[in-house]
């Protein structure tokens, strides 16, 4: 073996050396492109004719308020520079969005663009700026399968404003944090990630996806008239109610016995 | 008592010869109750009428038992397992409760119903007439009655035996007091005297009682899960409790849950957005609490004690739902509207150099929460 090296020549070293180089390279450029995920872009996004449309419907119903650039209009609108495609599905497929006027916070109503224009809308905030993107799930498949993990930690970083089965409450200064009945799953994903409004942001790390997912499910199975099964929700307050209706009831009842047991035959 | 209408007590041979009517109506008469009515609700035997309402009692005692039963049954059998909405069984599974209470309570009245309607139906509903006394005891009685508790004080010989007398005021006196010290001194502590200790007032779970780094800890809702909180985990905007955390506790379930539930442990580790960060106005002597834009309040409300932990991200508020005070977390969340009159207390941050997470350098240099007699602020 040591003879063998000491025969070589340098310049045959120093090719060996390159060649060894190279591979290596390749190969740790090949191992690259294999363990690093694709990033998750949105569909829209990569078909520039869908950016131009999202462009178009900026210009006719977002422009005023969130500037040409979107860098924001002072007074009016934030920038949307980074904000990514969810806070935008979140804000105009729940209607927020566009707004009809300024308030203590922007109103839930009918959504004003469709589905295709508001994905066209996101895909055109994301070429500019990047941010927070939906996942690649939608629908039912974001129904976590643990609805009890997802049942506490609600309650641990939601319940505070949302109340525990999900009826919404007051914030400061007629902010209000909005009632979970209606809300679809992929709503409430993008309002976990985007963070819209007062709400605080829950990034993929400090809440992972299989988490939000748990929370959605919980989310699902305690509004929409769910987790009712004395017929009513009674308000989904807890004992307050359901004390009052429960001696109301009960009282009257109670009443009721009382005479029979008291009546002449 | 003294009774003027004695009833004529009848000899031995009369008493014999009563049938059982007459020995009720005597007993009630001896006792001056005079029964005026007595009737039988049935008084021909027999008759359809009775076997109905004979049948009506047997109907709901059955019923009873029926309904007993039916809740054993769905007890046992009833899909009692969990069933998300929309899926498949979920119809009867949301139905468990309901049936268990409907049978259950069902039972328990029809048993009710079943008693007062025996009741009703078969038990006579007599009149009795009993005479009252008019005016106060006589002459006589009251004579006697303030010579017998005279002549006891005598016979006993308790009237002139002071040494007795007080000797049992003593010992009774004394044991009162011994009684009442149980109660009231449990009452009776000092907060202060372990107040350097961590379970004081002054300090929280976040105290270093020894070398040993104190991380912040995520809760995942499950207690012996243990999730490390680092920068990168939250996006600007954006908020999480945080509970500490010591590696001597890994292995320890009770130990870590305990942190968890620890009331006066919560902490809101907050990240501010980087637009509002540059606005932070620092309390003296807190400059180097926070980490960058992270900042970490208590979540226990100085006003009562309350969670505070709606954070709105955009206005920099942390909102107090008891009595709606709010706090600033851009001033050292200091109180702007509400009953609260005191910052929230700042726990001291950084991030460990080894590890990349967060860690508390320190306890709160204020006691958390409400207001008490010897708080200096």
């Amino acid at each position: 073996m040591t003879k063998k090296r000491r025969a070589r020549t340098k310049f045959q070293r120093r090719l060996a050396g390159l060649l060894a180089l190279a591979i290596a390279l390749l190969g740790i450029g090949t191992l690259y492109s294999f363990l690093v995920p694709e990033p998750q872009t949105a569909q829209a996004q990569e078909d520039p004719a869908v950016v131009r449309q999202g462009e178009a419907l900026y210009n006719n119903t977002c422009i005023t308020c969130h500037g040409a650039n979107l860098e924001g209009v002072q007074g009016r609108g934030p920038s949307l520079v980074g904000i990514g495609e969810a806070a935008v599905f979140f804000q105009t497929s729940t209607g927020r969005m566009p707004a009809m006027m300024q308030g203590a916070q922007a109103q839930e109503k009918p959504p004003v663009l469709s589905p295709e224009e508001v994905d066209a809308v996101a895909a055109f905030v994301q070429s500019n700026g990047g941010g927070v993107q939906m996942p690649e799930e939608s629908g039912k498949e974001l129904l976590g399968d643990n609805p009890a993990r997802g049942g506490q930690l609600f309650r641990l970083n939601c319940a505070s404003c949302h109340n525990f089965t999900g009826r919404g409450g007051a914030l400061s200064s007629g902010k209000r944090a909005p009632a979970l009945d209606g809300a679809s799953e992929d709503e409430m994903y993008a309002a976990m990630l985007s963070g819209p409004q007062s709400m605080p942001r829950f990034s993929e790390r400090q809440l992972s996806p299989d988490e939000k997912k748990d929370i959605i499910s919980y989310v699902k199975s305690v509004t929409d008239g769910n987790n009712n099964p004395g017929g009513d929700s009674l308000g989904g307050l807890g004992p307050q109610s359901e004390g009052l209706i429960g001696f109301i009831v009960g009282i009257a009842a109670l009443l009721g016995i009382t005479l029979w047991i008291g009546a002449k035959q | 008592m003294s009774d003027d209408k004695t009833p004529d007590t009848p000899s031995e041979e009369e008493l014999a010869g009563m049938s059982r009517a007459e020995l009720t109506r005597l007993g009630m008469k001896l006792d001056g109750v005079e029964l005026i009515e007595y009737p039988d609700p049935w008084p021909v035997k027999g008759t359809r009428a009775e076997k109905r309402a004979e049948r009506a009692v047997a109907f709901w005692f059955v019923l009873s038992g029926v309904a007993g039963l039916a809740s054993v049954v769905a007890f046992i059998w009833w899909p009692s397992k969990y069933v998300a909405p929309g899926d498949d069984g979920y119809f009867l599974y949301s139905l468990y409760t309901p049936v268990l209470g409907v049978t259950l309570g069902g039972a328990v009245l029809a048993i009710g119903i079943g008693v007062l309607m025996y009741t009703r139906r078969f038990i006579p509903h007599e009149i009795a007439v009993q005479d009252r006394h008019d005016g106060g005891s006589k002459d006589l009685d009251k004579k006697t009655i303030v010579a017998q508790f005279a002549d006891f004080g005598h016979s006993t010989t308790i009237a002139r035996r002071s040494m007795i007398k007080r000797s049992l005021g003593f010992g009774g006196g004394v044991l009162g007091l011994a009684l009442t010290v149980v109660p009231l001194g449990a009452l009776l502590r000092n907060p202060h005297a372990q107040s350097d200790n961590k379970n004081g007032l002054l300090h929280t779970g976040w105290q270093h009682t020894s070398d040993e780094k104190v991380y912040l800890r995520r809760d995942t809702g499950d207690p012996s899960e243990v999730v490390l909180v680092k920068p990168e985990d939250l996006d600007s905007g954006s908020m999480e409790t945080v509970f500490p955390f010591r590696k001597s506790e890994e292995e320890d379930e009770e130990a870590l849950s305990a942190a968890l539930l620890r009331s006066d442990n919560p902490v809101m580790l907050i990240r501010l957005r980087p637009e509002d960060a540059v606005r932070v106005v620092k309390h003296a002597g807190q400059e180097d609490f926070n980490y960058a834009d992270f900042y970490a309040y208590t979540k226990i409300c100085s006003h009562l004690g309350c969670p505070t932990s709606l954070y709105e991200q955009r206005t920099n508020r942390i909102l107090c739902p008891c009595h709606q005070s709010q706090f600033d977390a851009l001033q050292y969340a200091k109180p702007v509207f509400g009953p609260a009159t005191r910052k929230l207390a700042q726990l001291p941050i950084t991030v460990d150099e080894e590890t990349g997470y967060f860690i508390a350098t320190g306890d709160f240099i204020e006691p958390v929460g409400p207001a008490y007699w010897e708080r200096r602020s």
